[in-house]
């Protein structure tokens, strides 16, 4: 339940990039603030904000410590992607000015105790469940390989769309749609999105050694590039925009065979979104549940 | 057999199961845990009119089968598919034992596949070649996620399961159909990773390897093997129900399937009991790919292509004649128990 939120210690805390999330003038954190951080926080498998996917159960916070509850579409879900998701919550909330310490509850899963007292501890997977041979880093890897790729159907889709020539398209760099500097965080640039200046939600490609202009849509390129970045893929402003699913360059006579593999790992990952939506509305009825509104 | 505009299908259903997951049969938490994650998946796919309750859905037993199957389910011919779990129940979910008293009692109806786990080594083998004798199974089952003591799970491309293919070669057992389904266990290695079904399949070309719920979530990698290896056939089970609850994901899955794998190498299984396979053949029957999805994979989804998927491409993996089984279900006990055999005996391109 949210109680009453004290006013000490919030602006104690900045982070790194800058000071994160709104805290309210009277310098309370609240439940919308902290949506607004966790919608960062994705379903590994289907590489979407746990927050649109309604996962989030309940938010309360208690002056700087916060409490978030979440469930998942079934009690069999991966234990592994469940402690992905309940240490990014974890991990995002606490970047957020005002929030010392979060504590993270998954409800209705078979490994609820282990995930919930690992995660609140601090223990690495591995450590949290008995049975584990192993940490969770390839299976991290191996999951964000592939949302990279589905990433990249829809940016490849939407240049098609414009009317780029495979050929352009495989020699695409960062530079060429607008990112000059690379961000440490690949999220950034999808962030960038709420500047007031790109209101057309377009970004203009530089062709041709800057003879050719081409408007396209900014989101689905903003998105690939973030996940291109995080993923090491895209390390400086003059690589190769765009990959094969093993991280290589993509030759021009190749393009529609990367192409259809990177639509079926879209397919993939929206046809197991739908398998898990069905289980989730099965479980917990169309509605998403009520968040408890800040106390005042 | 489902009648359509004119035309029969002839339906093999490539996945079904005769389970007991009765509260006495129950070893191990993990047990609960499984038939739980089953029902969960019943619930969130079945039409609510369609649903069981738990106990039945526990132990549904044979007589239920046979109609749920033969006598409202469209279904000429159903392949059981054995899942052991040895370890979470008493006398195993679903053996080849189990399956068999059916089947020996309608053989013309059912086709019974075996199974092995090759951490069992010599035993395994010796298992493996008794089914043989003993039943004649003309394929095999296998679950790699499956837990045997220490081992939370196994590959195909590892040494010993290569024995244990080498010996199904040389016991004629050709069809190795491998359950690639959503991740629930073990906790951090994925033990559904399709992966290890490339090495297998090109390391045997005399077998087919049958991918259960096409690797889902999987897919991609899936559909990228089975385009390489002839050999690789991809089975519906689980993904069916979508046809009726996401028609429109539905269709971009099989237009993958399809772009990918071709007509002839796609097989309908309704995964049964996890529901009926009633409804399920219904929304395949009825569904039609979107005219941007025939665009975007240049295929069709048409009666032709659908008869193949729901019965043709697994009469040719199991050698089935088609024509002789419509012969001899004009008149065999299933046909009798349920009024069929009129249904057989006429041809529907003449009502």
């Amino acid at each position: 339940m949210a109680r009453r939120t004290s006013d000490a210690d919030v602006d104690a805390r900045t982070d790194s990039e800058g000071p994160l999330g709104t805290a309210s003038a009277a310098g309370t954190v609240t439940p919308e603030a902290v949506l607004d951080r966790l919608d960062r926080v994705t379903d590994p498998e289907l590489d979407r904000s746990i927050v649109e996917l309604e996962y989030i159960d309940e938010i309360a916070i208690d002056g700087p410590e916060l409490f978030v509850r979440f469930v998942l579409p079934t009690a069999w879900c991966s234990p592994t992607f469940a402690w992905m998701m309940a240490t990014g919550i974890r991990e995002e909330s606490e970047k957020l000015a005002g929030v010392e310490e979060t504590e993270v509850e998954l409800i209705d899963h078979m490994h609820t105790a282990e995930i919930n007292a690992g995660v609140n501890d601090g223990k690495q997977f591995e450590d949290a469940f008995e049975d584990a041979t192993e940490g969770i880093e390839e299976t991290r890897k191996s999951l964000d390989r592939k949302a990279r790729l589905a990433r990249q159907y829809r940016a490849v889709e939407a240049l098609l769309d414009v009317g780029l020539k495979p050929e352009q398209i495989v020699s695409l760099t960062p530079a060429d749609v607008g990112v000059a500097d690379l961000p440490e965080d690949g999220r950034a640039i999808e962030t960038d999105t709420d500047n007031p200046d790109e209101d057309t939600g377009d970004l203009t490609i530089t062709l041709a050694e800057g003879t050719l202009y081409v408007r396209v849509p900014r989101e689905p390129i903003a998105a690939y590039l973030a996940k291109a970045i995080d993923t090491d893929l895209v390390t400086s402003a003059d690589d190769a925009l765009f990959a094969t699913p093993d991280g290589e360059a993509i030759g021009e006579e190749q393009f529609d065979l990367v192409h259809h593999r990177t639509r079926a790992a879209s397919v993939n990952q929206s046809g197991q979104g739908g398998v898990c939506a069905s289980l989730h509305e099965a479980r917990y009825g169309g509605e998403s549940e009520e968040l408890d509104e800040p106390a005042d | 057999m489902y009648r359509q505009d004119g035309e029969d299908v002839f339906v093999i259903d490539g996945h079904i199961h005769l389970w007991d997951a009765s509260e006495e049969n129950v070893i191990h938490e993990g047990g609960e845990q499984f038939i739980q994650c089953f029902y969960d998946y019943h619930t969130a796919f079945t039409p609510e009119e369609r649903q069981w309750d738990l106990e039945t859905y526990r132990q549904y037993g044979p007589e239920k089968l046979k109609s749920d199957l033969f006598g409202s389910g469209h279904v000429d011919m159903g392949i059981f598919q054995p899942t052991y779990l040895s370890e979470f129940y008493e006398d195993g979910f679903n053996t080849t034992e189990d399956n068999a008293e059916l089947a020996e009692q309608h053989p013309e109806r059912f086709v019974l596949n075996g199974s092995f786990d090759p951490r069992n080594g010599e035993e395994g083998l010796e298992y493996l070649r008794e089914l043989k004798e003993t039943y004649d199974i003309p394929g095999v089952k296998l679950y790699t996620a499956e837990w045997n003591g220490d081992s939370k799970g196994w590959r195909l491309d590892s040494e010993d399961a290569f024995e244990f293919l080498q010996e199904c070669v040389d016991l004629g057992i050709t069809n190795i159909n491998a359950h690639k389904g959503p991740t629930i266990r073990p906790l951090n290695r994925d033990a559904f990773d399709v992966a290890d079904i490339d090495d297998a399949a090109t390391s045997f070309p005399e077998l087919n390897f049958v991918v259960n719920h096409i690797g889902m979530p999987r897919l991609d990698d899936f559909t990228w093997i089975a385009a390489q290896e002839p050999n690789v056939y991809g089975g519906l089970a689980v993904v069916a129900p979508l046809a009726l609850s996401r028609p429109r994901k539905f269709g971009e899955i099989m237009g993958e399937l399809l772009f990918w794998l071709g007509e002839d190498r796609i097989l309908f299984g309704s995964d049964y009991g996890l529901w009926e396979p009633e409804w399920v053949i219904e929304a395949i029957m009825d569904h039609e790919l979107t005219p941007e999805q025939r665009e975007e994979y240049g295929v069709e989804f048409d009666i032709e292509t659908k008869k193949k998927v729901l019965g043709e491409n697994a009469a040719e993996l199991y050698d089935i004649d088609i024509e002789e089984k419509k012969r001899q279900f004009e008149s065999d006990e299933v046909s009798e128990e349920f009024g069929l055999g009129e249904h057989y005996a006429s041809e529907a391109a003449a009502d």
